[in-house]
């Protein structure tokens, strides 16, 4: 996809695709039998869907990036460099399921389907989202998202309760959240997964590593090893590539049809890894976290270069037809950016409300 | 119509509930094959199937929070808490999470959160009153009903109010004889954010909740046969929303308020009621109000510390022997 030098990492500027780890991308997907199969069985549609979903993360980030430069917000939390976890985990699921994203995973918003144009209006605080300006943090039920709150950890044992509801009443429906690796450390996190196994509910909840907490390397307070959990909780485990989406769809497929069987709760550990800032406001502070070579590292293994060039080089699909689907999506996100932003100081939530809604 | 006592009236509301509504089910520590701390629940595994009766793990962050979401799917969750006070462990959900849903994005999240509250015997982690931490929070509404009727019909519409609802149970009211009455009928619920007036008087209102409830119609009774004076007695019975109108009404009426809470002094509902008072009625008061509440400290395990601890019988009548002379 088209580069953007004022916004993207360094290392996405001017990416080539590397021999040795597109073999590993491509090792990756025949690695297990099972998830082969699913991967095997996904027409040229299905993965030129998985594109557009990667590229719509992308280019939204993007964009909400240049708002900051513009001033128009001060600041936002990206998922820019992970955004195969979100999309790969989303277009696993079916219509029915609910998703309970981080802040980092807002395109999951997209993904089922909510309008763009709402989620930067959440952003932007105007009555065009579904928050009517009193919170940034977006979901809808109708599309089976429900928005996060700042504190971390605590969508687990509520997205566990949302699966516990799908069993109470036999539906054979998935509930799904990510969490960070640093918000394993919440209790939250820990009484939601205690609370899922013991209910043995629909519920795959995904382990994000990205191998940094806010400001902190992961590695500071957490010397374990995140495999080792589903074990400890009595659930099924998965670890993903969280770079290759086709390795998370596959592992979330596999994951929903043993939810929808009764077999209770997955935990999926994606390695990952996070290229920029908490936020906008701290990339450099992040940059310094790492020495230069964990950030070559990673960058080299971006989920959209290395996903496009397999789709090239293993599955003969034109370059033009991604540039295809990149136009149509930058051209979508361009046009809801925009009315959202017409909506700035017009649309703006009346004071007098400002007491409304506090009940139901 | 059958005759029971308080917590012979939450259950039958659970049950009657449970019966009525598919949606709604329990979840909790040790309520299913155990019957609960207080045996509550006993008898409902066995009659609604461990699906709608839900032993959980100790995490009362996990119940909370599992009660939320399975309140945004459709269902109507209510959550025991073995003992109120360990809801501290449970209050990022409730005061975060639930509370603040609605306002947010405009969906409602009617979950019930339930169980034992106040001082009886329990010592500092299992005795405390809690209301005080979920009332500062908008968006949870917050019931603590006082005679056995009530509490069927209020967890009644607990369980059917669209909002997250704390409902305190004062575990010294649960087997107390003297509450034991008929209860209503099946069809009979409760109304949310009304006040009654537990005794008629026009010489001075005590405003109270609670177990406080029958302490304050003791002293009211006292004060009657040796005073002469009539004292009304106000239970809130919903503590938020509060009833200001009966409030009002009363000060009004009756132009002394005492205000008498198991809670401790600091920061407890006195100041909020005294505080709506001057702002809505002050020019019908005759003597600045007054309270009586626990003392600010943790609840003391020992028999003679807590009675010194709590508001007792003389200190409401003396507070009130204080208005009536002022």
């Amino acid at each position: 996809m088209k580069r953007y030098p004022a916004y993207e990492f360094p290392e996405y500027v001017d990416w080539r695709p590397d021999p040795a780890v597109q073999q590993a991308f491509a090792d990756r997907l025949v690695a297990d039998p099972a998830r082969a199969a699913v991967i095997g069985a996904l027409d040229r549609e299905a993965l030129l869907s998985l594109y557009e979903g990667l590229v719509r993360a992308r280019l939204h980030d993007i964009h909400l990036k240049r708002w900051v430069k513009q001033g128009v917000i001060t600041k936002a939390w990206l998922g820019a460099g992970e955004e195969a976890v979100t999309v790969g985990a989303c277009a696993a699921l079916r219509p029915e399921d609910v998703v309970g994203p981080m802040i980092r995973n807002a395109a999951a918003c997209f993904q089922r389907g909510m309008p763009m144009v709402e989620c930067f209006a959440a952003y932007l605080g105007t009555t065009d989202a579904i928050t009517q300006g009193r919170d940034l943090h977006i979901g809808d039920l109708e599309f089976g998202v429900v928005p996060p709150i700042s504190h971390v950890g605590d969508l687990v044992p509520v997205m566990a309760g949302c699966a516990l509801a799908f069993r109470l009443r036999g539906e054979p429906r998935v509930a799904v959240t990510w969490t960070g690796d640093g918000s394993t450390a919440t209790g939250a996190v820990h009484e939601g997964l205690r609370m899922a196994s013991a209910t043995r509910a629909p519920f795959i909840c995904f382990v994000q590593n990205n191998l940094v907490a806010l400001g902190t390397r992961g590695q500071a307070h957490f010397t374990g090893d995140f495999a080792d959990l589903p074990a400890a909780y009595g659930m099924t485990g998965m670890v993903v590539d969280g770079n290759n989406v086709l390795d998370v769809y596959a592992a979330t497929v596999l994951a929903a049809e043993r939810c929808r069987r009764g077999e209770g709760p997955v935990l999926i550990v994606a390695q990952t890894f996070r290229m920029g800032g908490h936020a906008t406001h701290d990339e450099r502070e992040a940059r310094e976290l790492f020495p230069p070579e964990v950030f070559a590292h990673w960058g080299q293994r971006d989920p959209i270069g290395c996903f496009e060039t397999w789709l090239v080089e293993a599955r003969g699909v034109a370059p033009e037809a991604l540039s295809a689907i990149e136009a149509r999506v930058d051209a979508a996100i361009e046009a809801a950016a925009r009315e959202a932003v017409s909506g700035k100081g017009v649309r703006e939530p009346d004071p007098a409300t400002v007491a409304q809604g506090v009940w139901a | 119509m059958a005759v029971g006592t308080f917590l012979e009236a939450l259950r039958e509301a659970l049950l009657e509930e449970m019966e009525d509504d598919e949606r709604v089910f329990l979840l909790g520590e040790d309520i299913a094959t155990y019957g609960g701390a207080f045996k509550l629940t006993q008898g409902f595994v066995e009659r609604f199937g461990p699906g709608r009766v839900i032993d959980t793990p100790i995490a009362e962050g996990g119940i909370i929070g599992a009660a939320i979401g399975a309140a945004l799917m459709g269902l109507r969750p209510v959550a025991e808490m073995q003992f109120l006070d360990f809801i501290s462990c449970g209050f990022d959900q409730l005061t975060n999470f639930a509370a603040k849903v609605h306002y947010r994005w405009g969906q409602p999240v009617p979950i019930v959160v339930r169980g034992p509250g106040g001082a009886a015997g329990g010592g500092p982690f299992h005795s405390q009153s809690v209301e005080m931490y979920f009332i500062k929070t908008p968006g949870i509404k917050v019931v603590e009903p006082s005679t056995a009727a009530d509490a069927k019909l209020l967890l009644k519409a607990a369980i059917r109010d669209p909002n997250p609802v704390l409902f305190i149970e004062h575990k010294g009211l649960y087997r107390a004889p003297a509450l034991r009455e008929e209860l209503p009928d099946r069809a009979a619920v409760g109304e949310l954010g009304r006040a009654a007036i537990r005794r008629d008087g026009s010489d001075l209102v005590i405003i109270t909740y609670g177990a406080m409830v029958h302490k304050s119609l003791e002293a009211a009774e006292q004060i009657a046969r040796e005073d002469g004076a009539q004292v009304r007695v106000l239970d809130l019975r919903t503590l938020q929303p509060m009833d200001d109108a009966a409030i009002m009404e009363a000060v009004r009426a009756c132009a002394r308020v005492l205000i008498v809470h198991e809670d401790t002094r600091t920061a407890g509902l006195a100041g909020e009621i005294t505080a709506r008072i001057n702002e809505q009625a002050f020019e019908w008061l005759d003597a600045p109000i007054r309270r009586v509440t626990a003392l600010d400290t943790p609840v003391p395990y020992n028999k003679n510390l807590e009675a010194a601890f709590l508001p007792q019988v003389p200190d409401i009548v003396r507070a009130a022997r204080g208005l009536l002379d002022y």
